[in-house]
């Protein structure tokens, strides 16, 4: 048996529930089935030409993904953190969790910013083959999802500073959260297709 | 473009005794004008599938990397076939324009009608159709006197045709988002518009932005035929105006029965 809470989320008899709100997880699904096909794509290509895209994964910097890997793993756990210290109630807390997963977040601009100039530098761009097609494409939007994840982030961090830590708030932290997990988890794809792959 | 109106006004004033009564015949009329431009939506997208899309070949669209001689011949062999679908496509583009006005009416009963999403959806969809009206217009200078055009200018025209609908997508976008944060306010138990399709609504005009990639590519799936920016960025599009038509039918009649206990 399920019922539903205001936020649409369905808490089940055993008192597990889908955390935030039920329609954020629409969205979550459908860019997580975008993402999939991209795999799937980026696959299809590698399996035509697996030479090209060996040779060409030698380029990328494995030490940077594994950075970018642990910076957003860090930054997801501060945020679980944070939503943790919610459900608490413990403003301070929360306020402090959301501060260091944005800045230590923050930080995987910063290794972009180098990787990306690195590989342009080097001759790599978005047209010199199909595996540095699919690279840029694939990190660009997920650098994307990124950059609204910081957003999303700071407009709840404003929140948690300004409004009642209540249910609503626990409601917006969860859905924030869920989102930034998402970054996460693509980025854990896409670490071993694009770097491991040699 | 502002929707608000005196007509508006009178429609959610309390009313009484024969002034009611003669008032209810005009409310039942006003939703019906709702209902006729909802429906200009699919009607649209009916009309635009068939005449934009099959006989202008657009379904899929010519690959970018084929030789202008094949471009320029179809051209000059199918001519008459794009000109009558293009002829149709111009006519009924503004019907998009349409949709949005009859959508705008719905969100009025749950922003207010001062929201500023109802702006910049009705902005969204009126702005839509510009890159529609002069894209069509591009195919049919082609159509129009083919034989005395080179083939490199009818591969161009067919060019800038596909490079204008898809890069002008942003405004299809500002509809898309206006419209899911419009109805994910609304504070009915049940509400108008299910929560799964304004997300869905933000989440296609998120994925526009793919269509940015598509200058760059003439082939792979990030060009003009591709399986991400033609097959999967239409198909959410085609599949979003459709369900949301049938979901505010639905809601045009709530909303009747509503105003009128």
């Amino acid at each position: 048996m399920t019922e539903l809470t205001w936020a649409g989320s369905r808490v089940t008899d055993s008192g597990r529930r889908l955390p935030g709100d039920a329609g954020v997880w629409v969205f979550i699904f459908a860019d997580t089935m975008a993402f999939g096909l991209f795999f799937l794509l980026f696959s299809r290509g590698r399996m035509g030409s697996p030479s090209l895209y060996r040779d060409s994964a030698q380029h990328l910097s494995v030490g940077l993904g594994v950075l970018n890997t642990l910076i957003l793993l860090t930054s997801g756990a501060l945020m679980a953190l944070a939503v943790e210290a919610a459900r608490r109630n413990e403003r301070r807390l929360v306020q402090r969790f959301m501060a260091g997963a944005i800045g230590v977040g923050l930080c995987f601009a910063v290794t972009k910013v180098f990787e990306y100039s690195g590989k342009i530098k080097a001759g790599f761009t978005l047209l010199t083959n199909d595996f540095f097609m699919y690279y840029y494409v694939l990190t660009g939007v997920h650098f994307l999802h990124f950059v609204i994840g910081i957003v999303v982030l700071l407009i709840l961090s404003a929140k948690a500073r300004n409004d009642a830590i209540d249910a609503h708030f626990r409601v917006w932290i969860e859905s924030g959260a869920s989102y930034w997990h998402m970054v996460d988890l693509l980025w854990i794809m896409l670490f071993p297709l694009l770097y491991l792959q040699r | 473009m502002s929707i608000a109106s005196d007509h508006l006004n009178n429609l959610a004033r309390p009313r009484s005794g024969a002034t009611a009564g003669a008032s209810s015949t005009q409310d039942s009329r006003e939703y019906a004008v709702w209902r006729l431009c909802l429906w200009a939506g699919p009607v649209f997208m009916a009309v635009f599938i068939v005449f934009w899309g099959v006989m202008g070949h657009n379904i899929p669209p010519w690959n970018a990397d084929l030789p202008a001689a094949t471009i320029a011949n179809w051209f000059r062999t199918e001519a008459n076939t794009i000109r009558l679908g293009m002829v149709v496509a111009m006519t009924t583009a503004p019907l998009y324009c349409v949709w949005g006005l009859g959508i705008g009416r719905v969100m009025t009963r749950v922003v207010g009608r001062d929201s500023l999403l109802i702006d910049l959806q009705v902005w969204g969809a009126g702005l839509t159709v510009i890159p529609v009206l002069v894209t069509t217009s591009f195919w049919l200078t082609g159509a129009y006197r083919p034989e005395a055009l080179p083939d490199a200018m009818l591969q161009m025209l067919y060019d800038m045709a596909w490079l204008l609908i898809d890069l002008a997508y942003f405004t299809t976008s500002i509809q898309l988002f206006a419209v899911g944060a419009a109805f994910l306010k609304d504070r009915r138990a049940q509400r108008l518009v299910p929560k799964w399709l304004s997300w869905y609504a933000i989440w296609v005009g998120f994925m526009f932005i793919a269509e940015c990639l598509m200058p760059f590519f003439k082939t792979g799936p990030f060009a003009r035929d591709g399986v991400l920016n033609y097959w999967i960025e239409f198909t959410i599009w085609f599949v979003w105006c459709p369900s949301l038509t049938f979901v505010l039918l639905r809601a045009v009649r709530r909303i009747e029965a509503e105003e009128r206990t």
